[in-house]
């Protein structure tokens, strides 16, 4: 036992930490008038059963997340398919890069939550709205990290694969685009996480559906209980998504140990 | 000193800067006289797409002209950049120390530590609602969104910074008599400086990003109120004209951070 203790130490502080914020939570809930402002963790949990048991505006808890899940997940996998070649390419020839540098730099350091209102009047309150933001919310950091990774590959594996008589093409594919995968997995672990805040900002404007929904519809009902539910369900599913894409890293490049 | 390195290369294709300059500036033009022709042969409708000659109108006339959203876009500014500016630096600053202390001092980062751990994977931007039910709509709200959306960052990387600190240069530190505060000034801080400027630049995307959320949901001015207001009239000028700026300051704020971090961080390596 006391050594199962020290194995996991870390994780036994985060347990006891988690216990004890629930606890005060209720207790703080129960003595004073807080309730008001902030629900207690009891109700939370009603909550979210009776939310996920019965449904929340037409839709149940699991068919919000799946909702917003799916968005993510569109827009993220159209991110990685063309954002990834294109940062390589920028990367590898300066002549791509100068070409598409100016209009991306322009685009860059615009917030994807800045794009809402234009993305409402183009494509209304459907679902392509949510999907074109998230896109571009993940498509930024993945060019960007892989145009980073692929610029600062190590010379000297170039060269070496150069002086083994390598071609360009086999360069780039077989020793420079491998060597990037660390970096461009930051980028993609970047980008699902920008991509997952900016669903949250996107549902909060003329949505139906999806997490975001949820605590905005929260607030339009003066309802602390559904926000904070609301809110939980954004940070798991958020810590979620984050710990699968870091698995999916270690199986697809094992040969990354740090950055 | 990297660049040098790339331009060794046997791989990359070397062009000589004059052409690359031509590709660039051949692109954005291309990219300009194809958004001002989608506009003027109207296969984008004026009332969703402004084309580049009316933006650029519309931020001039915008500079002193207060309609349609009541102010002039220098008062939007203002009123974002003052909010944005002291919330970041109140929370950044508190978030920096706190992050180097806990990383130190045992006792405090097993308390803090996983308490982060919870409040990390919510974004900030879901925070909006429950701080609009308890400030209203207004200063209040928006101060505490901004600070928490600096400060998260702030303290997870300066705790990340000076936890790396190398164990050797704390061993020298103490081998030489050193206290443990003057460990943790003279060692500890300066190894995690680089580590404490990333946490503040991505404080201040976070920052930045989320004041534009906050002012697109609940506020009266502001350079995210302006271009929901565009929206509401359908002035994609205007929204436009709003991006820009927002990305313009983004940008020009990231630039002010990483001439600090020069400054400060001399001869080291990020």
């Amino acid at each position: 036992m006391k050594n199962l203790f020290y194995k996991h130490e870390s994780f036994f502080y985060t347990l006891f930490t988690i216990i004890t914020l629930i606890v005060v939570w209720q207790i703080a809930s129960m003595t004073t008038s807080m309730t008001k402002v902030f629900p207690a963790p009891q109700a939370v949990v009603e909550k979210l059963y009776e939310m996920s048991t019965g449904t929340f505006a037409k839709y149940s808890l699991f068919e919000h997340i799946a909702i917003s899940l799916e968005r993510v997940l569109i827009a993220f996998l159209a991110a990685v398919v063309l954002g990834i070649p294109l940062g390589l390419f920028m990367g590898w020839s300066d002549k791509v890069d100068a070409f598409v540098k100016p209009i991306f730099e322009i685009v860059r350091p615009i917030p994807p939550i800045a794009w809402i209102p234009l993305a409402i009047l183009w494509f209304g309150v459907g679902e392509t709205p949510k999907i074109a933001l998230c896109f571009l919310a993940s498509f930024i950091p993945a060019v960007v990290n892989s145009y980073t990774g692929i610029k600062y590959v190590n010379p000297l594996l170039l060269d070496v694969a150069l002086t083994l008589g390598a071609k360009p093409r086999s360069v780039f594919l077989e020793v420079a685009v491998p060597s990037a995968l660390p970096a461009i997995f930051a980028g993609l672990q970047n980008g699902i996480s920008v991509g997952w805040m900016t669903v949250v900002a996107a549902e909060m404007f003329g949505a139906t559906s999806g997490v975001g929904f949820i605590i905005l519809k929260g607030q339009d009902l003066s309802n602390p209980t559904i926000i904070v539910s609301g809110m939980i369900v954004i940070g798991l599913l958020g810590a979620l998504i984050s710990i699968i894409i870091r698995l999916l890293e270690r199986v697809i490049c094992p040969w990354k140990r740090e950055i | 000193m990297t660049s040098s390195k790339i331009k060794e290369r046997g791989v990359m294709n070397k062009s000589p800067r004059i052409i690359l300059f031509l590709i660039s500036l051949f692109s954005f033009l291309l990219f300009l006289s194809i958004w001002e022709y989608l506009v003027d042969s109207g296969t984008m409708s004026s009332r969703i797409l402004a084309s580049p000659r009316e933006v650029v109108a519309t931020a001039i006339i915008k500079l002193t002209d207060t309609a349609p959203d009541g102010a002039t876009l220098p008062q939007h500014i203002q009123s974002s950049m003052i909010l944005a500016v002291t919330g970041y630096v109140v929370a950044a600053g508190f978030g920096a120390i706190l992050g180097l202390l806990m990383g130190w001092f045992k006792r405090v980062d097993r308390i803090v530590q996983p308490l982060f751990e919870i409040f990390r994977p919510i974004p900030p931007i879901s925070w909006i609602p429950l701080s609009i039910l308890w400030f209203g709509i207004g200063l209040q709200a928006k101060a505490f969104i901004i600070f928490y959306a600096a400060f998260v960052p702030s303290v997870i990387n300066s705790y990340a910074g000076i936890k790396m600190t190398d164990p050797t240069l704390i061993n020298v530190g103490k081998t030489c008599g050193a206290s443990n505060f003057k460990i943790f000034f003279r060692i500890g801080i300066p190894y995690a400086l680089p580590m404490v400027f990333t946490g503040l630049r991505l404080s201040l995307n976070s920052a930045w990003m989320t004041l534009v959320g906050a002012e697109l949901l609940a506020a009266t001015s502001g350079l995210g109120y302006m271009i929901q207001m565009g929206r509401s009239y359908g002035r994609p000028d205007i929204i436009i004209v709003g991006m820009l700026v927002i990305g313009l300051l983004g940008a020009l704020m990231s630039f002010v951070l990483t001439k600090a971090e020069h400054h400060y961080n001399r001869g080291r390596k990020a």
